[in-house]
């Protein structure tokens, strides 16, 4: 479905690119991990994949079609949900009209329906009660389960998630992984996240390392 | 209009900030709209005194030309040189009074002649006596009497009435309707001095020709105000010794040769900005090597005067105010859009469009102004009344003694001489008069709905201009730049 084609990136200097001809395929269906050192340039790719940023080389193509010819706003707003460490929800309103709001915006099949987004927060363990409440009287792995929400509420085929359980405690960490696998696997998404932790990265279906500017598959 | 559901959310989920967004807008709006008020009050007060305060157009003998003619002789001849004025031709008014933009004219006819029947007011300070002859030079006391009789149209057309500087107090003034007739409105001091009452009759003796005694019979009273100094040539008594009657009566008075004539004709212009151009199509009718057209719109120069300046300032507050507005509030937005660059990322990452974003900032702003605008409206009420006030009493004073000096030449009128009295009131009364008016004009500083759409229309600009100069910084932002930090 994603198809990196000699994919590179450098911020300043040309002869020290962070990756350079990245060719990996991600496919519907699949979540992936992407492993590495600090500083190795994962959210950078990341940002590449979620259109937030364009290529230095190469090209990244969605069915074929290059983001280029798509148009990144367009992409960003009808094929790709981002999911932050720092959640990257409207501090100003409720869970519930976090939701509506994304939905709107990408114009979502189920665009405008209240009783959906309840009940995709309420699957999520946001119930009604904390659903209408200001997004910051959450706690840190409540808000992350609303901007997970959010992706599941808008029809993105593509989730990337730039290590979303970062400072969450490892119960809430393993719903979260949960979730991610039943996007994938239930939803037929196609499901990329950034990780350290080695516990997170075994439970996709596949694992990346990126070292030495290149991808490495872990079997 | 997703994007007006947010702005929305975000004025009311951020009332803090909002409400100080709201006073910072009420203040500067009410600035604007004292300068509105100010402006539409004064444009409003101008147009009231094109109505209220008259211009005159004033046919009379060409004083000038006259005079010229008297210094030529005497350098040819060796005789006193005589200045010969020639009285105006009522057939030559007639025709003024067809032009447009005249709204009524008076005839004043003066002359003076002799008590007979009554005693005339002595004033204690001045001129002993009634019938002394004026001042040095002047030798023809014969055609001086003690009693000044000043022939009008009608009493409430002559300057010192419609100036307000005398005023009817008993029976009725002199009407178009008088021509022809013995009826004389007499002053009260006369009145009581000499028990006459509305109806009776009294007696006067011509001052010049026959000398015939005539009956005269008293239809009002009026009272002259102390300060009433119309027509006070060198040779006038006590102002209570003046009469007015029909101009017809006063040329019985000169003699039958001043039949169909007048000392001047004085010629009300309803439109005040149109006497220059009555002057101009006055002057093609008349001989004007013998006549002359004087006009007078002092006082709706004066009152336009103060107004514009008052007008202008008004003006420069509004613009004024405005551009500092927009600067402030822009400052003000941009500080606001850069707290809010990471919502702005969000809404970027999820592919919301750039306009969209501004048209969000926009409508947040316009919720704030609209609230604004109503508070604004109420406060700048008194802010206005209060500037107005101010300015206008200082303006009119400044305008008050320009005028006051220019406007003497009316007294000068006078060299008296073959019959025809000194100025029939002239510019110098008339400025006076005028004074009184435009002091008194007050800005009436009221709200009105135009006032408020204007408002709401410079409140809208300044919001539209400070977001598009703020807006310079979400066209820029980078998403990536927000999120990844
Ligand atoms: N805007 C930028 N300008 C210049 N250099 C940058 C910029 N952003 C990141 N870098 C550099 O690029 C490299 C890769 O950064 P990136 O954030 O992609 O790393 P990462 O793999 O996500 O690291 P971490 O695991 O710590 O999050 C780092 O050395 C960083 O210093
Ligand atoms: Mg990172």
């Amino acid at each position: 479905m994603l198809k990196t084609q000699g994919l590179g990136y450098w911020y300043q200097d040309k002869d020290q690119p962070l990756f350079q001809d990245i060719n990996l395929e991600f496919e519907v269906g699949q979540s992936y991990a992407i492993l590495g050192h600090s500083g190795t340039g994962k959210t950078t790719f990341l940002s590449l994949i979620a259109g937030l940023d364009k290529p230095k080389a190469g090209d990244i193509l969605l069915d074929d079609r290059s983001l280029k010819k798509i148009g990144l706003t367009n992409y960003r707003r009808h094929d790709v949900s981002i999911v932050f460490q720092a959640y990257n929800l409207f501090t100003y309103m409720s869970p519930l009209n976090n939701l509506l709001t994304a939905m709107a915006i990408t114009g979502a099949e189920h665009a405008g329906d209240k009783d959906f987004a309840l009940k995709t927060l309420n699957d999520l363990g946001i119930g009604a009660d904390l659903a209408t409440r200001n997004v910051q009287h959450l706690s840190g792995g409540q808000q992350q389960r609303v901007a997970i929400a959010r992706t599941m509420a808008c029809d993105a085929q593509l989730v990337v998630a730039d290590e979303p359980t970062g400072n969450l405690d490892e119960d809430n960490t393993k719903g979260v992984i949960e979730q991610f696998q039943r996007i994938a696997h239930d939803r037929q998404k196609c499901v990329i996240i950034v990780t350290h932790e080695p516990d997170v990265a075994s439970q996709c279906d596949h694992q990346y390392r990126l070292e030495n500017k290149q991808f490495t598959e872990l079997v | 209009m997703n994007f007006f559901k947010r702005a929305w959310l975000n004025v009311w989920a951020k009332k803090g900030r909002s409400v100080l967004l709201i006073l910072v807008s009420s203040a500067i709006l009410m600035f604007v709209l004292a300068g509105l008020l100010i402006r539409s009050a004064a444009v409003k007060a101008t147009d009231q005194a094109k109505a209220n305060v008259g211009a005159t157009v004033t046919l009379s003998a060409n004083r000038q030309a006259a005079f010229k003619k008297m210094q030529n002789s005497s350098r040819s001849k060796s005789s006193r040189p005589k200045m010969t004025l020639t009285p105006v031709k009522l057939s030559d008014a007639t025709k003024i009074t067809k032009l447009s933009n005249i709204s009524s004219y008076n005839v004043t006819s003066s002359t003076s002649v002799n008590a007979k029947s009554y005693d005339t007011v002595s004033t204690s300070s001045g001129l002993s006596g009634g019938n002394s002859g004026g001042p040095g030079g002047m030798k023809s006391s014969t055609s001086t009497g003690d009693t000044q009789i000043d022939g009008v149209t009608s009493t409430s057309l002559a300057t010192d009435f419609s100036s307000k500087q005398s005023k009817i107090t008993k029976g009725r003034g002199i009407t178009a309707a008088d021509k022809n007739t013995n009826h004389v409105v007499i002053e009260k001091d006369l009145a009581s001095q000499n028990n006459l009452t509305v109806g009776d009759t009294i007696t006067v003796k011509e001052a010049t020709g026959s000398k015939d005694k005539v009956k005269l019979k008293i239809v009002g009273i009026y009272k002259a105000s102390s300060t009433s100094s119309s027509s006070a040539g060198p040779m006038s008594t006590d102002p209570a010794n003046t009469m007015y009657t029909s101009y017809t009566l006063a040329n019985t008075f000169k003699g039958t040769k001043y039949a169909g004539t007048a000392d001047s004709v004085t010629f009300n212009v309803s439109n005040p900005a149109k006497v220059s151009s009555v002057k101009t199509a006055g002057k093609k009718l008349i001989n004007t090597s013998k006549y002359a057209l004087s006009t007078d719109d002092s006082s709706y120069q004066t009152v336009k005067a103060s107004m514009s300046n008052v007008e202008s300032f008004a003006n420069k507050i509004v613009w004024l105010v405005a551009i500092a507005g927009t600067i402030i509030l822009a400052l003000i937005v941009i500080l606001m859009i850069r707290e809010r660059r990471f919502e702005i990322g969000v809404l970027l990452s999820l592919g919301e469009a750039r306009w969209k974003i501004v048209a969000q900032f926009f409508a947040e702003m316009l919720m704030v102004i609209v609230v604004a605008v109503a508070i604004a409206g109420v406060g700048g009420k008194f802010v206005g009344s209060q500037l107005g006030s101010q300015l206008v009493s200082q303006s009119t004073t400044t305008t008050q003694t320009t005028t006051s000096s220019t406007g003497q030449p009316g007294g000068s009128g006078a060299p008296g001489g073959s019959g025809m009295k000194g100025g029939n009131g002239g510019p110098g009364n008339m400025s006076q008069s005028a004074n009184s008016k435009a002091a008194k004009t007050e800005l009436d500083v009221s709200v009105s709905a135009v006032n408020l759409a204007e408002l709401g229309g410079f409140g809208l600009a300044i919001t539209f201009l400070s977001i598009m100069i703020a807006s310079g910084g979400i066209l820029r932002l980078e998403p990536k730049k927000v999120l990844i930090s």
